[in-house]
């Protein structure tokens, strides 16, 4: 039965079902867009009551949704901390002679627990400390450092965006074209970090002296039963351990943000396009704010995954 | 025009999908790929090469078979290269073997099995005929199809090899006469979705056409449907989420009631294990995910931006977003239902059987519909919490809310909370189904128990969430029918968030016998019991609201008093699952049916009912039949305590839930385990007669509402003498909800400019028929 289980692959449907649906859903969105591309900011009804008096509606509402995605990074992190704290370490049972820490020795295909980092810090395989002309720092982190710095300044752009389209002291012409740079930019710096994502997972880093293999090729898979885990400082010994708890665990987790920052792309492509078209004033530009909302919050989730995956 | 367009390419995106439907592999075999099996070479088959089969001594295939029996087969072909050209008979040829019927099975190295089909190996390459081991069926024709590869020896699969295919038959002998082929389960379900979308078509017509039977014209039939598929009102999104539930609430019942019917006598065969399993599967899911939850949805799109003095909801178009995700979850959660392959792992998906292998492939739907329910929940919960935090009309502030419009609040929060983690466990569930991810595997390191965590930290709550609205319904109808203001109403309002906040740390109770750390498990003994605190609060205030004021018996009353009875009794079982040991001993016995149907139906489903008598009014303008609803009642409430009282007794028994069948004591000294004592036979039979009474009963409450649409007495705009601002609008009331919005000013203030408004609230005798 284990063997069935680790060997199947369910084939979840075929491509004309999946084109339908992306039929289905980008006509969603141009309907949605079509209709949204003219909006002047002639009705943004505010919230009655307390605790929301005077507050647009429509940011309480982006407000609330980020409870709920709240939650959602909160149940990836549960299972991370679970499967983290509660599986063994292949360091630590190679250490101790091949054997888990309640005695059973372990057998070759067994489960233990190899953090992302330790693929991406560079230290299974390279020397590290030629990268960096020996300063000593791990050679493949240099995409996730860029991508953490390329989140930031986005977080910055769309502020700057924010603030331009509220300027009132401009011409429509000249505060249409800086706030559509703004937005342009933020959009670049979210592809540019989808794209180091990728080359991370599956094509491998090799600019100068920083050259590292992708993961895939590092054989960090959810498929992977036998990873012949050499840890630091052993010579000839190894272990044949299973990674796929723990990288699918380091997949489903980074690949869950990398979809808020597709999302975040989708949405971003279509106000670079308003903006350039100058539908952005003083009277709508609160639409930027709530979508700077959402990015503020990837911004921050990835703060939060960068030191737990990346660097932990 | 403009509409018509948009609607017939709506429609026909529709319909193509559905023509590419079939080729989903919801098989597991694949649809589009039933017989392929065969890696065929060369193009077209070639007629120098006959394909035979015999049985092992060389004689003919017999046209009929003996049932279960084993024969002995050789199948082989002759002629094309493999004869002419191969000197050193190597590599002459392979063959494929598929059966309609019927098992094969390997008798030596030079064959293989491959997902039930038979085919050469690698050592059989060599040779132009093969033994192979067929075991038959009960009964049916059994088809063979047999295709075979004559190979020039090149080891190069080319146009010079040749290849055939031929087809076998073999009947069983005597007997019931067979079709010749049976029904595939996917044209069985497009025919059964197509026949519905037929039906449901004509009966979409025949309601527009009694809504105005002389102006009927088909012209005006585009846009009236137009406006219902695309509508953002909040009462027309309210009405479709309705009637949704109420159509699942019957396709559940009808679930149920075929459970019972295997169920009324020991060891019967109605139901196969296997159809059982997916039918207490897609019970659970769709009473919970497809009735109950949008019910309560379209009374609370219905009720409260009505009950807060608001035009319609904060995001409308959000609103329709969240109904319309739901017709297509439905789809994907009973899709496999019609061709045995639907999910069969329980409402809770346990893992590590959800992720197992052998679990029908259905259960990747069920998964794919639940994901999309979770975003329909998502966002319905956005969309009520600003409404009620931001929309609430001038002087209402929140301890001026009506107590619906809380329980709403307070269910909503708790769902919004909770189902991201549901969602994530079902998003990790579906990865291991789908791309073998190993978040639930054994064997590389996965804990099914996470699943359970993940589950029940959303599991509790929502059964809060579908019964704390039950509460709000009851609060409304017990203050109205008593003609008073709830009494303690803070305190009323403190116990319902008490009782959302108390749902998130008491999940456990459903892990008890998982194997958690005894410390946790004695933490969530201690606040399962909490519980009982602010529900009994709730409890007291209504009975103290009826002894302040003065009760009028409508049948919307009757049913709150039938839920105060048997939600008090849910209670009471409910209390004996926290204590540890009494759990370990009733944990996965009908004792637990028992105590969860008191509270689902006695509190839900009676809260659902009392709320439909008591608002049906305002929705429709009509009054619906109170001799009608009064027998409703009787007859359910009676049977209903009927199907559920003795199966605690049962439960006590040791009769275990999930199980397709059960077996009695031969006497009353044997002791089998797993065995009932006799006079079980005698309750079961009890239960599923009281099972057929309570579904027939339901019906008599939709006959009602049907014949009440069309020639109900007309309802005026207050008809209970409720106090609320959805009695201020019409019956039903105008789009938008308010064309003024209300202001709520204190009674007495209301009192001096507008005498006598209080005496509102007490309905004179003389005017109380109303409906007769």
């Amino acid at each position: 039965m284990n063997e069935a289980m680790n060997n199947t692959i369910y084939s979840a449907g075929s491509l004309p079902i999946v084109l339908v649906g992306f039929a289905i859903i980008i006509s969603g969105f141009l309907i949605w867009w079509r209709q949204d591309v003219s909006f002047e900011g002639h009705y943004e009804p505010k919230s009655a009551g307390v605790p929301f008096k005077n507050i647009d509606i429509r940011k309480v509402g982006i407000w609330v949704f980020l409870m709920s995605e709240m939650m959602v990074f909160s149940s990836l992190f549960s299972t991370y901390i679970r499967y983290r704290l509660g599986t063994e370490s292949c360091q630590a049972i190679l250490d101790n002679h091949s054997t888990f820490s309640n005695g059973v020795p372990f057998t070759p295909g067994d489960a233990c627990w190899i953090p992302a980092s330790y693929f991406i810090a560079g230290s299974h395989s390279e020397s590290w400390t030629l990268s960096l002309g020996g300063f000593g720092l791990p050679d493949t982190l240099v995409p996730g450092a860029i991508n953490t710095f390329a989140l930031i300044i986005s977080s910055f752009t769309v502020v700057m965006a924010l603030q331009t389209a509220k300027r009132e002291d401009l011409d429509a012409d000249e505060r249409s074209r800086k706030v559509r740079n703004y937005l342009a930019a933020t959009l670049c710096l979210a592809t540019l970090f989808l794209m180091l994502k990728m080359i991370e997972w599956f094509i491998g880093f090799n600019v100068g002296p920083f050259h590292a293999p992708s993961l895939m090729e590092d054989g960090y898979t959810i498929h992977n039963t036998a990873y012949p885990f050499a840890g630091s400082g052993h010579g000839e010994e190894h272990l044949t351990a299973n990674l796929r708890l723990s990288a699918s665990t380091f997949y489903v987790a980074t690949g869950t943000h990398g979809a808020h920052v597709f999302g975040g792309i989708i949405g971003l492509s279509y106000m670079t396009f308003k903006a350039h078209r100058g539908g952005y004033s003083p009277s709508n530009a609160v639409s930027i704010e709530y979508f700077g909302l959402y990015w503020h919050f990837v911004d921050l989730v990835w703060v939060l995954v960068f030191p737990a995956f990346y660097l932990y | 025009m403009q509409v018509n367009k948009k609607f017939i390419a709506i429609f026909s995106i529709v319909m193509v999908a559905m023509l590419l439907a079939p080729s989903l592999q919801a098989k597991q075999t694949g649809i589009s790929n039933v017989e392929s099996g065969c890696t065929c070479h060369s193009g077209s088959p070639s007629s120098d090469v006959s394909p035979f089969m015999t049985l092992a001594n060389g004689s003919a295939l017999p046209d009929t078979y003996n049932a279960g029996e084993t024969y002995s087969l050789l199948v082989g072909f002759t002629g094309g290269p493999a004869d002419t050209e191969v000197v050193d008979r190597l590599n002459t040829g392979g063959f494929n073997l598929v059966a309609a019927k019927g098992t094969f099975a390997s008798t030596d190295d030079s064959t293989q099995l491959m997902a039930g089909q038979l085919t050469h190996s690698e050592s059989g390459n060599d040779q132009t005929s093969w033994a192979v081991d067929w075991t038959s069926p009960a009964s049916g024709t059994s088809s063979f199809t047999l295709t075979v590869n004559s190979v020039n020896g090149d080891e190069q699969p080319s146009d010079a090899d040749h290849w055939a295919q031929s087809t076998f038959t073999m009947s069983s002998m005597g007997g019931v006469a067979e079709p010749l082929e049976d029904a595939d389960g996917l044209t069985v379900l497009f025919s059964a979705i197509i026949l519905v979308m037929m039906l449901l078509f004509v009966a979409v017509v025949y309601i527009f056409y009694r809504m105005n039977p002389d102006g009927f014209s088909w012209a005006a039939f585009a846009p009236w449907i137009a406006d219902w598929l695309t509508s953002t009102d909040h009462k027309k999104i309210g009405t479709l989420y309705f009637v949704a539930g109420l159509f699942y609430f019957v396709v559940g019942g009808v679930l149920a009631l075929l459970m019972r019917t295997q169920l009324a006598i020991p060891g019967n065969d109605f139901l196969t294990k296997d159809e059982y399993n997916q039918f207490f599967t897609l019970h659970g899911t769709i009473m919970i995910f497809l009735a109950a939850m949008p019910m309560i949805n379209g009374f609370a799109n219905w009720i409260v931006p009505l009950q807060i003095g608001a035009k319609d909801l904060a995001f409308p178009r959000i609103n329709a977003m969240a109904f319309w995700l739901n017709p297509v979850a439905s789809v994907l959660i009973m899709s496999g239902i019609f061709s045995s392959n639907a999910a069969d792992v329980g409402w809770t998906g346990y893992q590590p059987i959800t992720s197992w292998v052998g679990t029908h492939p259905g259960a990747t739907f069920w998964i794919a519909g639940q994901i999309m329910l979770v975003a329909s929940s998502t966002l319905a919960g956005i969309n009520f919490i600003t409404t009620i935090a931001s929309m609430r009309a001038p002087g209402m502030g929140w301890m001026q809310m009506p107590l619906f419009t809380w329980s709403i609040l307070v269910s909503i929060m708790c769902l919004f909370i909770s189902i991201p983690a549901f969602g994530i466990g079902l998003i990790e569930a579906f990865l291991d189904r789908t791309v073998a991810t190993a978040f639930f595997n054994v064997s590389a390191g996965g804990d099914p128990v996470l699943w359970s965590h993940l589950f029940w930290y959303f599991g509790h709550p929502e059964v809060y969430v579908v019964i704390l609205p039950a509460f709000g319904i009851v609060s409304e109808v017990l203050a109205t029918s008593a003609r008073r203001a709830i009494f303690g109403y803070r305190s009323m309002v403190y116990a319902l968030a008490g009782i959302g906040f108390v749902s998130f740390i008491v999940y456990g109770h459903h892990m008890l016998t998982s194997g958690m750390s005894p410390a946790l498990r004695f933490v969530m003994m201690v606040t399962t019991m909490a519980v009982a605190v602010p529900t009994g609060i709730k409890i007291f205030n209504w009975l103290k609201t009826m002894h302040g004021g003065s009760l009028v018996y409508r049948t919307h009353t009757l049913w709150a008093l039938g839920f105060l009875v048997t939600f008090t009794l849910g209670g009471i079982s409910g209390m004996f699952f926290p204590a540890i040991s009494m759990n370990t001993h009733l944990h996965e016995t009908y004792f637990v049916v028992a105590h969860f149907h008191y509270v689902l139906v006695g509190g839900v489903v009676f809260g659902l009912f009392a709320a439909i008598y008591y608002w049906y009014p305002k929705m429709t303008g009509r009054m619906l039949d109170e001799r009608l609803g009064v027998i409703h009642f009787l007859i359910a409430f009676i049977s209903y305590n009927g199907i559920f009282w003795p199966m605690h007794k049962l439960g006590l028994w040791g009769m275990t839930r999930r199980h397709h069948t059960y077996f009695l004591q031969a006497n009353e000294y044997s002791d089998v385990i797993g065995t009932l004592p006799p006079e079980a036979a005698g309750w079961n039979m009890f239960i599923t007669i009281n099972a057929f009474i309570f579904g027939l009963s339901s019906v008599l409450m939709i006959i009602n509402m049907i014949v009440s649409l069309i020639k109900g007495q007309k309802a005026p705009a207050d008809p209970w003498g409720g106090w609320s601002f959805e009695w201020l609008t019409t019956s039903p009331p105008p789009t938008p909800s308010f064309d003024e919005l209300p202001t709520l000013i204190d009674v007495n203030v209301h009192e001096e400019k507008e005498p006598n408004w209080l005496m509102r609230m007490m309905v004179p005798d003389d005017q109380e028929e109303v409906s007769n």
